[in-house]
């Protein structure tokens, strides 16, 4: 884990701009991203639209954007301030606070320029120029705002990240339990009682999947119900959350009779479970935002059900939207079920007929 | 055999890896039946019994059921009533979940499944019990129980692999009872045991399995006579036992000699006439015999004969 947490200490992103101004003030800033010391932190990529930015950012090539708007530099010096605007993800916060940082230094400096010659005025300019001057600072307001907007239409909020994180941990659990009473009625020889009735080892698997498919289902329900009650988490609309939930616990079922056809033993089952359900809570990102991790960690969770399942839910919670918002997520986690699926069939097979 | 055969086997063979667990078993039981497979532990009963129960795919050899080919075939299995050697059941369940439950399995309706279990709760005499849970039952219950979930299906096979082991003398005397009447009620049963006087007393024919191999069958009368009129010799001694075998080898009438736990058991003619005759070559083998024991011609003898050892060891 050290070697995948190591890239905490070189942190870089793209950052898209988006210049639609084209004047002084603009190319002040597009100079000042451009400087040296932000080179090591920062890319930047320009681009022509505030569009084309969120696309993007949506389809992770960009980490997040800045857009200048048109009569930005005009503005500065008027009383109604054009603002500048840092388009953010889910998954890249750290790009976004970097950026709207950057852009608030930038602000303070401008202000600070005008603050100087507020005071110069003050201090005796040239007299014929005073009545000018006055005027100038008769408008002076901070006139140059920044303003992070999340790419999704509402913020993500630290509850409903981590009440799905913790959801799925615990419906991770399931694996450990199923797979343990199995190893049990294995050992207490109903297994064998059950296949000495006219029942396929496909039906006693099946039995077992069901098992976890209701509690599961039951599991995922009720930390839903409970926490956006009592703590206001956002789950999304209902029925894309439903399926991706549903999807999840395909996953878990697959991965159930994974770790009943990989071990041989009660104590396997509990180790060879335990390894799995922690592994995949930390690449998945159920303990930490997966935004913060390393690229690293970043690429691993797209190979975790539970790490797509994540990005799923707080997509639902930040962009919103109906059942086009998880079809990604959920074509993902039913792809990496399969995969194990096909695995673990023939092993947990043999594990009802041995 | 007049009565059509429930379970006709042949040539049954099994191997684990390198090991011959079953070599060549066949065997016939008919409708009303019960039929003892007597064998030492690891002698081959319980995997034959599984090829049986479709629980094992034998590697050679043919099984069929009340006339159907019963290898690798699910509907046979209904027909078949298994009740493993261990208590297979959820211990914290109550009786009757636990029955219903397997009663189930047999894809039976609701209501049918409710009389079932009641029928087999009264058959094994724990209706009185049906709500408390397994966990409280007494061993002897547990192996009731254990009985009473083969008969969920009515099934026309009952296989009981050693359903008396570690159970108190009564409760063995009740199940024991219960087999002989499945026997008058026509149900084929299959008993396996390593315990002689059991299937001595409850079973119409035995079978004497021993290295996987069926190496005599018939009623107790039949394969007693192989013997003759020999008799069963336990000397019950301290010392080199092996050596007090050799030495009752080779006294005149002694046909086999096999020591066990504390003793050597003898396979003689006239056993009781030729008492001076061993205890003199004890002697001079330098044993101390502390009891002797002879017993009429009866399955031990039988088995002794047959395989050269004691049944128990």
């Amino acid at each position: 884990m050290s070697l995948a947490f190591n890239g905490v200490n070189s942190f870089h992103f793209t950052l898209g701009l988006v210049e639609l101004d084209h004047g002084p003030v603009a190319a002040q800033l597009v100079k000042a991203l451009d400087a040296p010391q932000l080179r090591k932190v920062i890319t930047v990529e320009k681009l022509t639209s505030t569009k084309l930015a969120g696309t993007e950012i949506m389809s992770g090539e960009l980490a997040a954007a800045l857009v200048i708007p048109a009569g930005f530099s005009s503005a500065a010096t008027s009383p109604h301030p054009e603002p500048l605007t840092t388009v953010t993800s889910n998954n890249a916060t750290i790009a976004g606070d970097v950026t709207t940082s950057i852009v608030s230094s930038f602000e303070a400096q401008v202000n600070a320029d005008r603050l100087a010659f507020a005071v110069a005025l003050a201090a005796g300019a040239p007299k014929a120029e005073t009545s000018k001057l006055i005027g100038v600072v008769s408008t002076l307001r901070i006139p140059i705002q920044a303003v992070e907007r999340p790419i999704g239409a509402h913020e993500l909020k630290v509850i409903s990240y981590y009440s799905p994180g913790m959801a799925i941990f615990f419906l991770l659990f399931t694996i450990n339990y199923t797979a343990r009473s199995f190893f049990v009625d294995r050992s207490q020889g109903m297994i064998e009682r059950m296949r000495a009735a006219p029942v396929r080892p496909v039906e006693i698997l099946l039995g077992k999947a069901i098992s976890v498919f209701v509690y599961g289902v039951v599991s995922l329900a009720t930390i839903g119900v409970v926490t956006t009650a009592a703590f206001g988490a956002d789950w999304g609309a209902p029925l894309p959350a439903a399926l991706l939930g549903l999807a999840l616990v395909f996953s878990v079922i697959c991965l159930t009779a994974l770790v009943m056809g990989l071990a041989r033993t009660q104590r396997q089952a509990e180790g060879i479970a335990s390894i799995i359900i922690f592994g995949l809570a930390l690449l998945g990102g159920d303990f930490f935002f997966i935004s913060s991790a390393p690229s690293t960690i970043k690429h691993l969770a797209l190979l975790t059900p539970n790490g797509w399942a994540i990005r799923g839910f707080t997509d639902l919670a930040t962009i919103g939207g109906g059942l086009g918002t998880i079809v990604e997520p959920v074509v993902a986690i039913l792809v990496l079920s399969a995969v194990v699926g096909a695995i673990a069939l023939g092993l947990a097979r043999r594990a009802v007929t041995s | 055999m007049s009565r059509p055969p429930v379970l006709e086997c042949a040539g049954l063979t099994k191997s684990f890896g390198t090991r011959l667990a079953v070599d060549g078993v066949g065997f016939r039981i008919a409708e009303g039946e019960v039929y003892g497979l007597l064998g030492p532990n690891g002698a081959g009963k319980t995997t034959t019994m599984k090829m049986v129960c479709g629980l094992l795919e034998p590697d050679k050899g043919s099984i069929s059921i009340a006339g159907q080919q019963a290898i690798g075939n699910l509907e046979v299995k209904g027909l078949i009533g298994y009740v493993p050697q261990e208590v297979a059941l959820y211990p914290d369940l109550t009786a009757y979940e636990n029955l219903a439950f397997l009663a189930r399995l047999y894809k039976l309706g609701r209501r049918t499944v409710a009389a079932r279990v009641e029928e087999a709760l009264e058959l094994t005499e724990l209706s009185d019990r049906r709500n408390d849970r397994l966990d409280s039952f007494s061993g002897g219950m547990k192996r009731r129980m254990n009985i009473a979930a083969g008969l969920l299906n009515h099934p026309k096979l009952l296989v009981l692999d050693e359903p008396t082991v570690g159970v108190d003398p009564q409760s063995r005397h009740a199940i024991l009872e219960r087999v002989q009447a499945f026997g008058r009620e026509g149900l084929a049963v299959v008993y396996t045991t390593h315990y002689m006087e059991e299937a001595e007393r409850v079973c119409d024919r035995v079978g004497i399995i021993d290295h996987g191999r069926l190496i005599a069958e018939g009623t107790r009368r039949e394969l007693v006579a192989q013997l003759g009129e020999q008799d069963r010799i336990e000397l019950n001694a301290s010392g080199d036992l092996e050596r007090l075998a050799e030495a009752c080898r080779a006294v005149d009438g002694v046909s086999s000699a096999a020591t066990a736990e504390n003793s050597v058991h003898l396979v003689a003619t006239e056993g009781r006439h030729l008492l001076p005759a061993i205890l003199e070559a004890a002697d001079a083998a330098d044993i101390s015999i502390t009891s002797v024991d002879v017993v009429e011609p009866d399955l031990e003898a039988v088995f002794l004969n047959l395989t050269g050892t004691a049944l128990r060891e």
